[in-house]
């Protein structure tokens, strides 16, 4: 196997543990700013990845901007949820909205 | 005049995607919410216009017409034209039911344009040429559909962490779909969907992969169970015009780039039985989780969240087919969905608790139609789009040989039977509760979409040969190129 290939394997490998990593933060995080932290890693490793197998430049672009978007649109809703909450904790906000509104019912 | 015309009509598909952009940097600027909403109708009607044109013009003739060059890297195709007639026929219906939500906030505007860009990103979605303008566009789409849902925190402070279960998975999404496009491209030598049509796949394990992730990343944000933990809280709790928006055109959009991705998928020898498996294990998984979810749910609009579940476990069973018949039944199960998607989110009273709906049939005539209309579609009662969708999914399963698929539409039937009727009892052979009786319908006039939804349903289920022919049609040159 050439060292190059070897290389892109080990790239790609760890982009995929990147984003792996980055989803897991973003969906069991309780702190909703370490859960915008989570989708920013998980994109950085999908961007490396992306680099690393040579995807179209228009594609890491795109993906960049996107991940600027999310991020910025999340930070706006993180600072609202502060000023309507008082806090930034998912335990705290679904006690709040739960105790706006009841969930369904258990299964 | 006939120049411009045909000029116009060689660029239908550039102009369904830029009116309604267009039509979002003017409903922006709109002093006050009802100009906004004269924009979005304005826009959104002509984006439709221009997409049924296109639709009738290739599904008439089975064949893609012409693209005019445009900058926009645009390629049309049977599941493409389709969808994107879907979607832009029905932003314009909620583009007319806009006033509908509209207040005095001086955020109006804002929440209309950034509906207005939303649709622009899932009607250009369905005729992207490449991968990565399909990535874009629902980058675009969700972007906008988040930041809508968040302008509802001015009457109801959970929109707020609706919008950001929303942002989650869609920025989750968003990555994994980068890497599986990165890994397609890598494998066929492309991301545009002529490379991949043609693809003689270099790396098929890389691209096997890429295509997962992809497919992965596009359920997850159509709301495919049990990828769909986000969808409750942003149904039930999201700005109205959001989640209409998103739960009938979104999932439509959503659910389209997937059967078209399949068919490209499927045309590869070595990825065609694996991509099959995986969709219809998703599928199976879907129908399942999503009923019983929905039988379990006290709120209407999270009901509709989890019945587009099940839905969308049909398509995905029909997709997961490979056959033509299949993609065909995929296609018109995506219609209904979408339709009945639009009824139950659009008509839902403001308070969305199941109790709402008591005795709601004396106090909102026209909104208890049009959600009767959207539960019987659910159920698949027979004259119902929903009954059509899964006929010919049941068709399409016994002639390929998967007769067990007939089972797990019935199954979804049956739920459907359950949480649908237990809707219509509410409506029609309940009291209202004091809390709710003095609750009636604020605005009769631009029900008007709801109800043309609504009938539109009823007669297509009625005679559904010409959907039918346009789904067939369009199955028959799903990667572009005639039979």
């Amino acid at each position: 196997m050439a060292p190059a290939h070897v290389l892109q394997l080990a790239v790609l490998a760890g982009a995929l543990a990147l984003l792996a990593l980055g989803a897991s933060m973003a969906f069991t995080s309780a702190n909703v700013l370490k859960r915008l932290v989570g989708v920013a890693i998980a994109h950085v490793g999908a961007l490396t990845g992306a680099l690393g197998l040579g995807a179209p430049a228009t594609l890491a672009l795109g993906g960049a901007g996107a991940l600027l978007a999310t991020l910025a649109l999340g930070a706006a809703i993180a600072v609202r949820l502060q000023e309507g909450y008082g806090a930034v904790e998912g335990p705290e906000i679904d006690a709040a909205d739960q105790y706006d509104e009841p969930p369904d019912e258990p299964l | 005049m006939a120049a411009l015309l045909e000029i116009a009509r060689n660029n239908a598909a550039l102009i369904a995607v830029l009116a309604p952009f267009v039509g979002a940097a003017l409903a922006a600027l709109a002093p006050a919410g009802r100009w906004a909403c004269l924009a979005a109708m304005a826009a959104a009607t002509i984006a439709a216009v221009a997409a049924c044109d296109l639709a009738a013009r290739a599904l008439t003739m089975a064949a893609a017409p012409p693209v005019a060059e445009s900058g926009l890297a645009l390629r049309l195709d049977g599941v493409g034209v389709f969808i994107g007639a879907l979607v832009a026929t029905l932003g314009a219906l909620i583009a007319w039911a806009s006033p509908a939500f509209v207040t005095r906030a001086p955020q109006t505007p804002y929440a209309v344009a950034l509906f207005l860009l939303a649709l622009t990103g899932w009607i250009a979605s369905a005729y992207a040429g490449d991968l990565v303008t399909l990535h874009l566009a629902f980058a675009l789409a969700s972007v906008a559909t988040v930041a809508a849902a968040a302008l509802g925190a001015e009457r109801d402070r959970a929109a707020l962490s609706a919008a950001l279960r929303l942002l989650i998975a869609a920025g989750v999404a968003g990555a994994v779909l980068t890497i599986g496009v990165a890994l397609i491209a890598r494998a066929g030598g492309g991301a545009s969907f002529v490379s991949l049509a043609h693809a003689q796949l270099s790396a098929p394990g890389a691209g096997g992969v890429g295509y997962g992730l992809a497919f992965g990343a596009l359920a997850m944000m159509a709301g495919v169970a049990p990828l769909n933990l986000w969808t409750a809280a942003f149904y039930g709790r999201g700005a109205a015009l959001a989640v209409a928006a998103f739960g009938a055109l979104g999932v439509a959009a959503l659910l389209g780039a997937l059967t078209r991705l399949a068919a490209y998928a499927v045309v590869a020898p070595a990825l065609g039985e694996g991509v099959s498996r995986a969709l219809l294990a998703l599928g199976l998984a879907s129908v399942a989780i999503g009923s019983v979810q929905a039988v379990g749910a006290r709120d209407l609009r999270r009901l509709a969240a989890y019945a587009a579940a099940a839905q969308a476990g049909c398509v995905l069973i029909a997709v997961a087919m490979g056959s033509p018949a299949g993609f065909a039944a995929a296609l018109v199960q995506i219609f209904a969905l979408a339709i009945a998607a639009l009824a139950l989110t659009i008509a839902a009273p403001p308070h969305g608790a199941l109790e709402a709906l008591d005795g709601l049939g004396r106090r909102a005539p026209f909104a208890s139609l049009a959600l009767t209309a959207g539960a019987l579609s659910l159920m698949g009662a027979p004259l119902t789009l929903g009954f059509l969708g899964r006929w010919r999914l049941i068709e399409a399963g016994v002639g390929g040989g998967w007769w067990w698929a007939a089972g797990a539409v019935i199954f979804a039937s049956l739920s459907a039977v359950f949480y649908g009727g237990r809707l219509i009892e509410r409506i029609y052979f309940r009291r209202a509760s004091v809390a709710h009786e003095r609750v009636h319908e604020p605005w009769r006039v631009f029900l008007a979409p709801a109800l043309v939804v609504a009938f539109a349903g009823v007669l297509m289920g009625a005679d559904p040969s010409m959907l039918l022919r346009a789904a067939d049609n369009a199955s028959r040159f799903l990667t572009g190129a005639a039979p």
